[in-house]
């Protein structure tokens, strides 16, 4: 084996093993958040799809509310990086209208908490809800500025 | 009648045909993607115009799961048909590494059939989706000739439009429509992409009724969309479990790019 052909195969190597990493941190995130059901019927509560963007300016939250009552939306922040979301449904969905049997339960509400990865100014926050779909605006923290020299 | 065909030796693939299919139908096809809008399409098309399952694909790509509908079993991606249309819907978000192959297989199975063209329906990823009052809807086509008799300047199959579809001129199409279109492309099978504007990772019925609206035009069938607008709500709430699997493995096809601005000099 040449000097070059052994560094080729060890660069493969960490490659092969970093994707491996990868792969199983992929998949050990997705089992902790993602492989759950995405109803509660001891909460009574489901989980609405969500999205969240970072603009240079503000985080902008949007969820996908079907059935929801536009004046029983609740938006509150938590903390600096959670902010909550309940909204009422206008009437309560059973599994049977899931078109489910062998589940029992109903639900009243939507909920979920979402998570802000940079910092906000939540107390600004603008929400408006059109054709079903919620959104939040949260401006951002302004910094310092770095004065170029 | 059932028909085996292993494409590879490492996956098995092969389309089980329950009744006799007809040749020379078009071929739909409503998969799960942006805004679901290729699926809640089709899902309405087979209710509208009763369509029965004509056959189903049988692969180990596919996760090991069956669908269960009126306590019966049966694969998550069915053909529907009846005989002028043949409509290729799945249940399940496809894997994003069995992709090629199982659209390289269901166009294979569709020349094989002898369509007449290939109709992919489905969603572009908007944006500003929810400022929208009405989603536009976009054609693509695998041939310059279709081009030009979507844009109204030429005859297809003896027949001229009276109004032109707005065409997608330059961008990118990542997913299993992109493959839809390159495989006819290559094997000179005639295709038409309807994409409405759609949300992304949202359940878009409106969209996938502006996509039935604009297929009436291309195929001139009349199908009802009063009622998929009327349910709207209650499919979003439906339609949330396969969104978020389906998002994950548009993530994974690396869909983003579809935002991205093609560089032409």
């Amino acid at each position: 084996m040449t000097p070059e052909s052994r560094k080729r195969s060890i660069f493969e190597l960490i490659r092969e093993y970093m994707r491996a990493i990868e792969e199983e941190i992929e998949e050990r995130v997705r089992e902790f958040f993602e492989e759950r059901p995405s109803w509660n019927p001891r909460t009574c509560t489901l989980e609405p799809l969500c999205n969240v963007f970072v603009t240079p300016n503000e985080v902008i939250i949007t969820a996908d509310l079907p059935y929801a009552e536009e004046n029983d939306i609740e938006v509150k922040p938590l903390n600096e990086n959670l902010v909550e979301i309940k909204a009422k449904l206008k009437r309560k969905i059973c599994f049977r209208d899931l078109g489910i049997t062998h589940h029992k339960g109903e639900f009243s509400m939507f909920y979920c908490q979402v998570h802000i990865p940079v910092a906000v100014e939540s107390n600004r926050r603008k929400v408006s809800f059109r054709n079903g779909i919620l959104e939040v605006r949260l401006p951002r923290k302004r910094g310092y500025k770095i004065k170029i020299e | 009648m059932v028909t085996v065909r292993n494409l590879s030796s490492t996956n098995y693939v092969r389309i089980v045909e329950r009744t006799l299919i007809p040749s020379e139908a078009v071929m739909l096809f409503g998969l799960p993607d942006v805004g679901l809008v290729g699926v809640i399409a089709a899902s309405h098309i087979i209710s509208e115009l009763e369509l029965e399952e004509v056959a189903y694909m049988d692969t180990d790509l596919l996760p090991p799961m069956i669908v269960l509908h009126k306590g019966t079993p049966h694969m998550p991606l069915r053909i529907f048909g009846n005989e002028k249309i043949l409509l290729a819907v799945s249940e399940v978000a496809l894997p994003a590494d069995a992709i090629h192959r199982i659209m390289r297989f269901l166009v294979e199975w569709g020349k094989q059939k002898n369509v007449k063209i290939m109709i992919p329906m489905g969603g572009i990823p908007t944006p500003n989706r929810q400022e929208l009052v009405e989603p536009k809807v976009f054609a693509v086509a695998s041939t310059p000739q279709l081009v030009g008799w979507l844009e109204g300047k030429n005859e297809w199959q003896g027949r001229k439009l009276d109004k032109p579809f707005e065409i997608l001129r330059e961008g990118y199409m990542v997913g299993p429509y992109a493959l839809v279109l390159q495989y006819c492309m290559q094997q000179n099978i005639p295709a038409v992409s309807l994409l409405a504007q759609a949300f992304y990772n949202y359940p878009d019925p409106q969209a996938a009724a502006m996509v039935l609206k604009e297929l009436s035009r291309v195929i001139e069938i009349g199908i009802d969309i009063s009622q998929l607008l009327e349910k709207g709500e209650e499919i979003r709430l439906k339609a949330r479990d396969i969104m978020k699997r389906t998002e994950r493995e548009l993530t994974k096809m690396r869909k983003a790019q579809e935002y991205d601005i093609p560089l032409y000099v």
